[in-house]
């Protein structure tokens, strides 16, 4: 399978469900807007003095709005990438992935493809979040500092997340009994479980957050990587058919 | 010339085994029918070959290549499972590009081939079964293979289209192999050349068709004249004279007499198909289990 064939999962999985998409993009929005609060907090700031993790070593509301809004961002971009997981379930009830394999693919060739059509697609979310992050951080005056933070922990964060619910994902469902459905509700939940962390963390201790993100993210990095090189072998291809 | 050769292949699904000590060599370019009834281990045997599942025991060579273990072997055959496999939200153009992409091939070639240029703009899932199953068989043939694993490929066609995949079928076995299992004793007899009996999941038959012997001989004789007199055939089902003879050679002495007689013949065939026999002596009459020995002319 060539490299292009992620794109065209990707753009098999958008014809299939465009309910995600649009419930993905409005996750993104609502986690821009509450980043954005950010600078009407620090404006309303009762000192006068907008409120920034630069300048106060993250105290505040309008510090740990933006890194809560994170949380949420990441779980836009798991949302927006779960049409590719719905594919994956068509395509295996259909037998599409059996035809795959008697192509000379093997599970990890398989796998990789619709990974890499998830990431496709989240990373078009992602993308759309920085820039409305960079645009509406700018007009409501949040901090540059934390705006570069909070991109740079959205992009960290999603998308080793999106890759370790995908690889989950198909492999539940690679393993389900009942091939009826793609366990979205269950690939949600587990996205949402690991990113908790990142909306508490600026709650309870926001001067660590900014680390604690990257430490969460390097985490998941580490797991999807394994999950990526295990799941060949823990897999058959018997449980790709049909 | 190629040869596919399974040697004490076992093979199932999460460790049960469902195919048996499978050994038998393919070395002659012909269509090879697979015969079997609901649940032999027909699909099995096809998903083996095909490296979908790997085998428990045994080796699978094609053309000298270890097919468990070469993927450029396995490249080179092309497999037609019961499910479509086809992208239902593409057009048909769609989805056959999207396979040429995976595997290489000509979507326009194979559109040509299975008449399906009406068809290429229309998504699939608004097709009939039998479209479906067309647009399936074309991806099977955007690449041209040296080994074709075909699983019941004229299910749900017509008529029409059957005879226009069976054509298709008869060119490539030329110098292709191609295995062929249908639930069609008479397209089996018509089409294939070698026949693979699969039962309880081992081979219960392999060898030529040409080779079964038919319990009797019943010839269908279709002519004018009331020839009941001439030979000793009874007018009978669909207006032929049925003749009942014990080898093929005591009806050409028959239809020698009555051209002798002047008598026009305009149809003659065999009514019965000894694959029906060989079937039913394999599964009705005689359990899998019992294995009883199938009646072979010397």
């Amino acid at each position: 399978m060539s490299s292009g064939q992620g794109a065209i999962i990707a753009k098999r999985s958008i014809s299939l469900s465009k309910t995600y998409l649009v419930v993905g993009i409005f996750m993104a929005l609502l986690g821009v807007l509450i980043s954005s609060l950010s600078g009407v907090v620090g404006g309303f700031s009762t000192t006068g003095i907008p409120v920034n993790a630069a300048n106060t070593g993250g105290l505040g509301v309008a510090t740990a709005l933006p890194l809560v809004s994170v949380a949420l961002q990441v779980i836009a971009a798991i949302t927006f990438s779960i049409p590719v997981l719905m594919l994956y379930v068509y395509d295996k009830n259909n037998g599409v992935l059996e035809y795959f394999l008697s192509l000379g693919m093997n599970q990890g060739d398989v796998y990789r493809q619709y990974l890499k059509a998830a990431l496709i697609l989240s990373s078009g979310l992602v993308g759309f979040e920085i820039v409305i992050n960079l645009v509406a951080g700018l007009i409501e005056g949040v901090s540059g500092v934390l705006l570069l933070e909070v991109c740079g922990l959205v992009v960290a964060l999603a998308l080793p997340v999106v890759s370790f619910d995908a690889l989950i994902m198909m492999s539940f469902s690679s393993l389900q009994k009942q091939r009826v459905g793609s366990n979205q509700p269950l690939g949600m939940a587990i996205g949402v479980l690991m990113v908790m962390p990142a909306y508490l963390v600026p709650l309870v201790v926001p001067s660590l957050a900014f680390a604690f993100d990257l430490f969460l993210a390097g985490v998941i990095v580490v797991l999807s990587l394994l999950m990526y090189l295990s799941s060949s072998r823990l897999i058959s291809r018997e449980k790709l058919l049909p | 010339m190629h040869t596919l050769e399974l040697a004490g292949v076992s093979s199932g699904y999460g460790g049960r085994p469902v195919l048996h000590d499978i050994t038998f060599k393919a070395q002659e370019s012909a269509i090879y029918v697979v015969l079997g009834p609901n649940g032999a281990g027909k699909t099995t045997l096809f998903r083996t070959i095909a490296g979908i599942l790997g085998p428990y025991s045994g080796e699978m060579l094609f053309d000298g290549e270890d097919l468990t273990r070469s993927r450029e072997a396995r490249k080179r055959i092309s497999y037609l499972s019961h499910y479509n496999a086809i992208p239902e939200e593409m057009t048909v153009r769609g989805a056959l590009d999207f396979y040429a992409k995976i595997e290489g091939g000509n979507a326009d070639e194979v559109l040509s081939l299975l008449s399906l240029e009406e068809l290429k703009d229309k998504k699939v899932s608004d097709l009939s079964q039998g479209q479906k199953k067309r647009v399936s068989i074309a991806k099977v043939f955007l690449r041209e293979r040296d080994l074709y694993l075909l699983d019941e490929p004229t299910s749900n066609l017509d008529p029409a289209v059957s005879k226009e995949i069976r054509d298709i079928l008869l060119r490539l076995s030329k110098d292709r192999i191609v295995l062929y299992s249908s639930h069609n004793l008479y397209e089996a007899r018509d089409l294939g050349t070698n026949l693979i009996l699969v039962r309880d999941g081992t081979i219960g038959y392999f060898d030529k068709i040409s080779n079964i012997k038919s319990k009797e001989y019943r010839v269908g004789i279709r002519t004018t004249t009331d020839i009941s007199k001439m030979v000793d055939a009874k007018l009978g089902e669909g207006g032929y004279y049925v003749l009942s003879v014990f080898t093929p050679e005591e009806a050409g002495l028959a239809l020698k007499k009555l051209v002798e007689n002047g008598v026009l013949v305009t149809e003659m065939r065999q009514l019965d198909n000894p694959l029906q026999d060989l079937f039913e002596d394999n599964y009705d009459q005689h359990p899998a289990s019992t294995g009883r020995r199938v009646e072979r002319r010397n």
